[in-house]
């Protein structure tokens, strides 16, 4: 059986089976043999090819984190190509890229104002979240297409606080 | 001694005020805010109480509100932790008119260390060496630029009530002075509803080295050696140990010496803190008093086996310290690392949201204060501190090991932590070295994310991940298909022998 997982937006593809009591995996054209014993909900041991490796574990809004050996993992399974390919289409209706905070938190400071060309790096938004202040920089040269939020606003994570039209306009597909 | 403590606090602090408590049979009186109400403190406590809605001003800001649940609950006393109230003289003199044993220093001595330019000019009368800066702090912004230009650029804006790094701001150049005072005074009065801010000389890479203090309401004040927190992330410590690798005996011997006289003329009593700046000659400047108990105190007292909290709840009840100056000695080394809920590969930012599964570290030498679990939710609301590994070992060597086998076995799932970035400072040859100055991390660990690479365990994680999904798959089909009986539902009617 094919899956596949994506890691910083990485796809790795592997083969899987199970037999004899086994799991049989194939990884970049390297294969596995694994011993594979669950100890809780949160925690399985795997032995591959005897090399002891223990996996805690938990998943939550389709992620699977994992951490092994002091090393986190934040996994996503791949969606299958025609789900990915009408994500690339709608995706690029939104041509501006929006400015949000990774957090919920309050809007101190908006320093640009609709209209406004700004540059890459450039400082845009300081939003206070834990007592810190956090300034949201522009990822791109562009013009200010339309600012949400005032200050003294709450936001949450990923809600829209600006919008950026690239100055570049994109080439029409 | 004391009869009841109440704790204005929450979170590990709070779990570890509430420990001593237990230790010594005192019981512990919790407050909460609504969004807390599932917290460990709550928990633990004896007696808990919501004081308001999540905003620190609404909850643990909320004087009124605090000395109203403290009759209420019959305690004599309050521990305020760190953070929130503790260094605010205006609760601690309300305590003291309330009859409410305040456990930390009386509140004159409080408002005298906690107005940094007025302990400044103190210090300077008792010959204490501090650094040139200005003598008094401003609200607005003009003003400013003379000051700066007189004391040479680079130049350090600080808050007047400030403290844990919030209002502080390196300022290079002319042209970054008003943006950097602007932010500065933003995030002071947010974080301590005064503006205030004054300039000092900007020191360049020196370490951040302080004196532990007890003094005890008869005038008997020792010092506990020193804590070297030279490894900051905006300005915030998030490792610290002691012995400082820095200090010889003579140096520590002079050092806590001036840390002892700072106490002393600011009429300092019970547990505080004295801050130096070590230059490259090893030249010491006092920085300020930090009027609590400190995030870091641990490290003291696995070195010097004083518990820190019990004292300050002695010395709050009457008593006299049971120890002098000759009795307290430094055994091995110890280490201490912040666990925060943020994000080192964005820039230290915060991170937010449900521990999905929480593992605690453990080993010889190894200890936790900790104030969340498997399933907490980390509130936006308050200071984003989760827990502190602390490793005592007989040498720092000892000690560094120690933590590098609890970081690797600590794990927290489902939000961001900085447990991987604190495994490669310990690993850095820089800080092997003992090469620690508050630059550490923008020398040593900025191109972290960079170099750290691919990681080492990506395969394992593929096939990990692979192996959960088919497991996960097979078990939905299991238990859609076979409606096992459940032995549970057969037995029939349970009955309590006797009946």
């Amino acid at each position: 059986m094919e899956q596949e997982f994506t890691i910083d937006d990485k796809v790795y593809k592997l083969g899987i089976e199970h037999k004899d009591g086994r799991y049989h995996i194939n990884i970049d054209s390297r294969n596995y043999i694994i011993d594979y014993t669950s100890i809780s909900d949160n925690c399985f041991s795997l032995l591959i090819d005897n090399k002891a490796i223990t996996v805690y574990h938990s998943e939550a809004n389709g992620k699977k984190y994992l951490s092994i050996e002091g090393e986190q993992f934040c996994i996503q399974e791949a969606k299958t190509e025609s789900i990915r390919a009408g994500e690339a289409d709608s995706a690029a209706l939104h041509e501006a890229p929006t400015i949000c905070s990774p957090m919920p938190g309050k809007v101190v400071k908006i320093s640009v104002k609709e209209g406004d060309e700004v540059e890459k790096g450039q400082g845009l938004v300081i939003v206070e979240a834990m007592k810190m202040e956090n300034e949201i920089k522009s990822p791109i040269k562009g013009r200010v297409e339309k600012v949400n939020f005032k200050a003294g606003d709450l936001v949450d994570a990923r809600q829209a606080i600006i919008e950026i039209k690239p100055e570049t306009k994109t080439v029409a597909k | 001694m004391l009869k009841k403590i109440l704790i204005a606090n929450r979170g590990e602090i709070a779990v570890r005020i509430i420990n001593a408590c237990k230790e010594m049979s005192i019981p512990s009186v919790a407050v909460f805010s609504t969004v807390d109400r599932p917290a460990l403190h709550v928990q633990m406590a004896d007696e808990a109480y919501c004081i308001g809605n999540p905003p620190p001003l609404e909850s643990y800001l909320n004087i009124d509100r605090i000395i109203q649940v403290t009759k209420e609950s019959g305690s004599d006393a309050i521990h305020p932790g760190y953070g929130f109230l503790a260094e605010n003289p205006v609760f601690c003199a309300r305590c003291e008119k309330e009859g409410i044993v305040f456990i930390g220093p009386n509140s004159k001595a409080m408002k005298l260390v906690g107005d940094k330019v007025a302990s400044r000019q103190t210090m300077t009368q008792a010959k204490i060496p501090i650094i040139p800066g200005m003598m008094s702090s401003g609200k607005e912004v003009k003003g400013f630029k003379e000051a700066a230009e007189k004391i040479g650029y680079p130049v350090m804006i600080k808050a007047s009530a400030g403290g844990g790094g919030k209002g502080m701001r390196i300022i290079h150049s002319p042209d970054e002075l008003d943006k950097g005072l602007e932010a500065g005074m933003r995030e002071a009065k947010s974080a301590f509803g005064d503006e205030s801010v004054y300039l000092e000389r900007y020191i360049e890479n020196p370490r951040h080295v302080e004196f532990q203090v007890l003094a005890d309401n008869c005038g008997n004040v020792v010092h506990l050696c020193e804590r070297e927190c030279s490894i900051q992330r905006r300005h915030q410590k998030i490792v610290e140990e002691t012995p400082s690798c820095a200090l010889d005996e003579k140096l520590r011997e002079k050092m806590g010496e001036v840390a002892k006289q700072v106490i002393k003329v600011s009429g300092y009593n019970n547990a505080g803190t004295v801050e130096f700046l070590l230059d490259q000659n090893m030249n010491f400047y006092f920085l300020e008093v930090n009027a609590r108990l400190q995030v870091e105190h641990p490290i003291t007292e696995l070195v010097t086996g004083i518990d820190l909290v019990k004292q300050q709840i002695r010395i709050a009840s009457g008593e006299k310290l049971s120890f002098t100056q000759e009795q307290i000695k430094q055994r091995g080394h110890a280490i201490e690392c912040r666990i925060y809920a943020e994000d080192p590969e964005n820039n230290f930012f915060p991170s937010s949201g449900k521990i999905l599964f929480m593992k605690e570290p453990q080993g010889p030498g190894i200890r936790h204060d900790c104030g969340i679990y498997s399933g907490f939710d980390v509130s936006v609301y308050y200071d984003p501190i989760l827990s502190k590994v602390v490793a005592w070992g007989e040498t720092r060597e000892d000690a560094r090991k120690r933590m590098i086998q609890a970081l690797s076995n600590y794990i927290i799932l489902g939000i961001k932590t900085p447990i991987e970035f604190l495994g490669s400072i310990m690993n850095h040859p820089e800080f092997i070295a003992g090469n620690t100055q508050t630059n550490f991390i923008d020398m040593n660990m900025s191109d972290w994310k960079e170099n750290k690479g691919e990681k080492r365990y990506i395969h394992e994680a593929i096939m990990a991940a692979g192996i959960s999904s088919q497991n996960k798959s097979k078990s939905r089909r299991t238990t859609a298909k076979e409606d096992m009986p459940n032995p549970w539902l057969t037995v029939g009617k349970w009955s309590l022998s006797g009946s």
